[in-house]
């Protein structure tokens, strides 16, 4: 058996173990850490098919930034401790093995049958020392082929930085910004049982700035659009 | 005893399961979101084995592209899930029921 061979299957096994071991986990914390074993390695593969230039970003993006990242986030949201992880839902479990044990069977049959193969290119590993190297083949293909798709990763990019700043951002101290502004009371509010004035629509002045709005007095009720709903409206008169 | 495509492909369907599981067995949303980016990433492995099996680089670029929007969707996601951590006090995804309070 070849040196390579070997050294795929201990890699293999260490990304496995890595990823077993990041589902398992009991705590985010140990899981975050395998998965970094688990990007290592694979980084360690890309390296073996000879892609150096993604083998090291890989590394930087995955385990130094999004790893790094999800940390802080780990600190950040509640430390709850949720003992039915592990010992609930046996049915869900259940389900969850069934499932990945027939994608699993369907994919291995994929890949055992599989009969159609791509049209060759000339990139071969010679072709590519001739260029100079791995990333310089990588970027002359990026910025010939792909310039728009290169632009367009990173018009995506700036967007996700803003979209996540914006959902990340917090609440105005004292202010839940998803509480209703103006509060629709169809009756009375709270005290206030005056009369109507005379006219259709007649405005009514309330507290502050908020304005009330009475309808046809026919009724004897009046729709009140109020910043607050307790907030006693003052009569102000028909402006008509 | 040679070393061929199918063995990368292997692995890659194999870290792809793993995740799969994890994000249908786990009620942790942080745990699930390292699901999804384990699939991502094993699905990465997939473009540049055939990339190598054709000699063309097409599918590292497409591995490229696929690690930029990960990080893209890394930040996006993680907002999210502190956003919702924020207002349901939790981290459970069965909490997560609604869209609003």
């Amino acid at each position: 058996m070849p040196w390579e061979v070997i050294i795929f299957y201990f890699i293999a096994a260490t990304a496995i173990a890595g990823a077993a071991g990041m589902v398992i986990a009991q705590n985010p914390v140990h899981s975050a850490v395998f998965l970094v074993i688990c990007f290592i390695q694979i980084a360690a593969v890309f390296v073996m098919l000879g892609a150096e230039f993604l083998g090291i970003i890989q590394i930087i993006v995955y385990t130094g930034a999004i790893l790094v990242l999800l940390l802080f986030v780990l600190m950040l949201v509640d430390p709850e401790d949720l003992p039915e992880f592990h010992v609930g839902r046996p049915v869900q479990r259940a389900v969850g093995v069934i499932l990945g044990l027939i994608l699993l069977l369907e994919v291995a049959t994929a890949i055992a049958t599989r009969t159609i193969t791509g049209r060759q290119g000339n990139a071969t590993l010679e072709n590519v020392e001739l260029v100079g190297g791995n990333t310089q083949a990588l970027g002359r293909v990026l910025y010939t082929d792909h310039l728009l798709a290169f632009e367009v990763v990173s018009l995506i990019l700036t967007v996700g930085v803003l979209g996540a700043i914006v959902l990340a951002l917090p609440e105005r101290l004292g202010v839940r910004s998803y509480k209703r502004k103006d509060t629709i009371s169809l009756a009375h509010p709270r005290g206030t049982d005056i009369a109507l004035p005379a006219g259709e629509g007649a405005q009514v002045q309330t507290g502050l700035s908020s304005t009330a709005v009475a309808k046809p007095s026919g009724v004897g009720r009046r729709l009140i659009m109020s910043s607050d709903p307790d907030e006693q409206p003052v009569t102000g008169g028909g402006r008509q | 005893m040679e070393l061929t495509i199918e063995h990368f492909l292997g692995l890659s369907a194999a870290l792809f399961i793993i995740g799969l599981m994890g994000v249908l067995m786990r009620r942790n949303v942080l745990i699930i979101f390292l699901c999804v980016e384990l699939m991502v990433a094993a699905v990465s492995i997939t473009f540049v084995a055939f990339a190598r099996e054709t000699n063309t680089l097409y599918g590292q670029t497409f591995a490229l592209f696929a690690i930029a929007v990960a990080a893209a969707e890394a930040a996006v996601g993680l907002a999210l899930i502190l956003a919702l951590s924020r207002r349901v006090r939790s981290v459970d995804i069965d909490e997560f029921r609604t869209l609003r309070d």
